[in-house]
């Protein structure tokens, strides 16, 4: 087994390097060795849980920043940054009527690095609106959706609406005038659906008007439902850009 | 050995990369993950330096009894609170984003040619195709919106010096959408039809009677005549760009209707975010201001 190989050390640099790299416990955690050379750069990818979402080896023109300008991936990244960030803010906040405004209020003036939290979601939730948007139109002009790839442009669709709802759900939480009235025009937009509108608007908030069941709900499909259901049809988006035969490029 | 049921279930498209250049590819560690890793750097550095610079909004306490003029929506359902000042609520807040939505889905069922694929634009037409349609989508929604919005007689006033209100009385129902309901002389019994009451007659059956009176005068602004034209208008671009040639495939056509949805979406997001102010009123980004409550 190449991976167990233990190269002859000579020089202190090469000890060292034997030390920090070839030893027992590094290779109880990585299965291949030091990523310098081409067998191990492939293993690297294809042992890490992580790493293999990638293949092993891709063609030349997609790391090309114009192929694809990362906007997939900067959409993924922000998901990523938001889920942190979000876990750090469920720290602080309690989703009732009473106390959400004041929790928002002591996140900005109470707790260290608070405000800093608060905005970096705020602001990676409107940057991953716009950059899952201009990755649609990317696929798009670049005829990426074409086939073999369809399904996966659907799923995109799915990926596309369900970040808006996360967004949607997450601006009623602090609960202050910019909230309260966006998600009753937002919501009143439902309730003028034919025939099922009402009950579907009623479902949403949980009663007649944005309310304390409109804040309880909207809490917990922002942090638990939708986050879940847009991981599970990421992973099936992610998937199948293995499975369709990696990124689109010219026939 | 590949059985006909193997290869047929991976796609012709698939198939055809099976052979590999093996000197065209490179490998993900390290040629991938650098430029992820640099980029995931210049993010986080951006993106913190945006939030230490500029804090996020937090207004007073919600409080249902006070109602902020005006109320808007988060930025990218702008676009739909725009055009429900246009059109039935039904319609612009439901109905159209579902059509768009499932629009959007069916591209790939609708162009399944292969061709062009992975390449930017490629098609001899495409970047002509695209500046058409968003051309032609940004000026025809900013002229309906300008019109539904009477502009066209605050510019004529300024052009003739007159005042507003000497636009001719006999065009009175060109002043926007709703005038046509309002300034036209709709004959009484079009204005209230019984459908309830003498059509769907539920009661006949021992249900309760439905209470629907159809104002066609109202059906045609609010419904007829917005759907007419959200159907009418990209069929019109797709039939002349047909008839003169610069479209020939349906990706062709695709392209033009995607750049024009493109251009209206930009737009109607533009014109709800900057440019309503009190009352929803069409202003300048200048005129608007902080609502009050």
């Amino acid at each position: 087994m190449a991976t167990n190989e233990r190269p002859e050390a000579h020089s202190l640099g090469d000890r060292v390097y034997d030390a920090l790299f070839h030893n027992y416990v590094w290779r109880s955690i990585f299965r291949s060795g030091y990523p310098n050379t081409p067998r191990n750069q492939m293993l690297v990818v294809a042992t890490n849980v992580f790493l293999h979402l990638h293949p092993t080896r891709i063609h030349r023109t997609h790391v090309k920043i114009t192929h694809t300008y990362c906007l997939g991936g900067l959409s993924f990244f922000l998901f990523l940054g938001l889920t942190i960030t979000g876990v750090l803010l469920m720290f602080y906040y309690v989703p009732s009527v009473e106390r959400a405004y004041e929790d928002i209020l002591r996140l900005e003036t109470d707790v260290r690095f608070g405000i800093l939290m608060r905005n970096l979601h705020r602001w990676m939730a409107h940057g991953m609106v716009i950059t899952v948007l201009m990755h649609m139109m990317r696929v798009f002009y670049m005829g990426a959706y074409k086939p073999p790839r369809e399904f996966n442009w659907v799923v995109g669709v799915v990926l596309l609406v369900l970040t808006l709802l996360l967004s949607f759900t997450g601006y009623l939480l602090p609960w202050d005038q910019l909230a309260f009235w966006a998600i009753t025009v937002g919501t009143n937009m439902v309730g003028s659906a034919p025939i099922l509108g009402e009950p579907n608007r009623f479902a949403l908030i949980g009663g007649f008007e944005v309310g304390p069941n409109a804040l309880i709900r909207f809490y917990t499909l922002h942090v638990i439902g939708l986050p879940l259901l847009a991981a599970t049809f990421m992973a099936v988006h992610f998937w199948r850009i293995r499975r369709d035969g990696g990124l689109a490029r010219p026939l | 050995m590949v059985t006909n049921a193997q290869e047929n279930a991976v796609s012709p498209a698939v198939r055809a990369r099976a052979r590999r250049d093996r000197d065209e590819e490179l490998l993900v560690w390290p040629d991938l993950v650098f430029i992820e890793f640099i980029s995931a750097v210049l993010f986080t550095v951006t993106l913190t330096m945006l939030s230490i610079a500029i804090n996020a909004p937090l207004l007073d306490r919600a409080n249902p009894a006070v109602t902020p003029n005006p109320s808007k929506a988060p930025w990218y359902f702008l676009n739909l609170q725009e055009l429900l000042l246009h059109m039935h609520p039904a319609l612009a807040g439901v109905i159209v984003p579902t059509v768009a939505l499932i629009a959007l889905g069916a591209i790939p069922y609708f162009d399944q040619s292969n061709e062009g694929q992975g390449e930017w634009l490629s098609t001899p037409n495409a970047w002509k195709l695209t500046w058409i349609g968003s051309i032609v989508g940004t000026v025809v929604t900013l002229l309906l919106v300008l019109w539904d919005g009477s502009k066209h007689v605050v510019l004529w006033a300024m052009v003739t010096g007159n005042a507003e209100s000497d636009w001719p009385k006999f065009l009175d129902w060109t002043r926007g959408a709703r005038a046509l309901q309002d300034n036209l002389p709709w004959p009484e019994a079009l204005r209230n039809i019984p459908l309830g009451s003498k059509v769907l007659r539920t009661d006949l059956l021992g249900l309760p009677p439905i209470d629907l009176n159809v104002d066609i005068a109202a059906v045609m602004v609010e419904q007829l005549i917005p759907t007419g034209l959200m159907i009418g208008l990209p069929v019109l671009l797709s039939l002349v760009l047909h008839k003169t040639g610069i479209a020939q495939t349906r990706r062709d056509h695709m392209i033009a209707q995607f750049a024009g949805f493109i251009a209206v979406f930009v737009v109607l997001t533009l014109l709800g975010t900057a440019f309503r102010g009190q009352g929803m009123e069409l202003l300048w980004p200048w005129e608007v201001k902080p609502p009050v409550s």
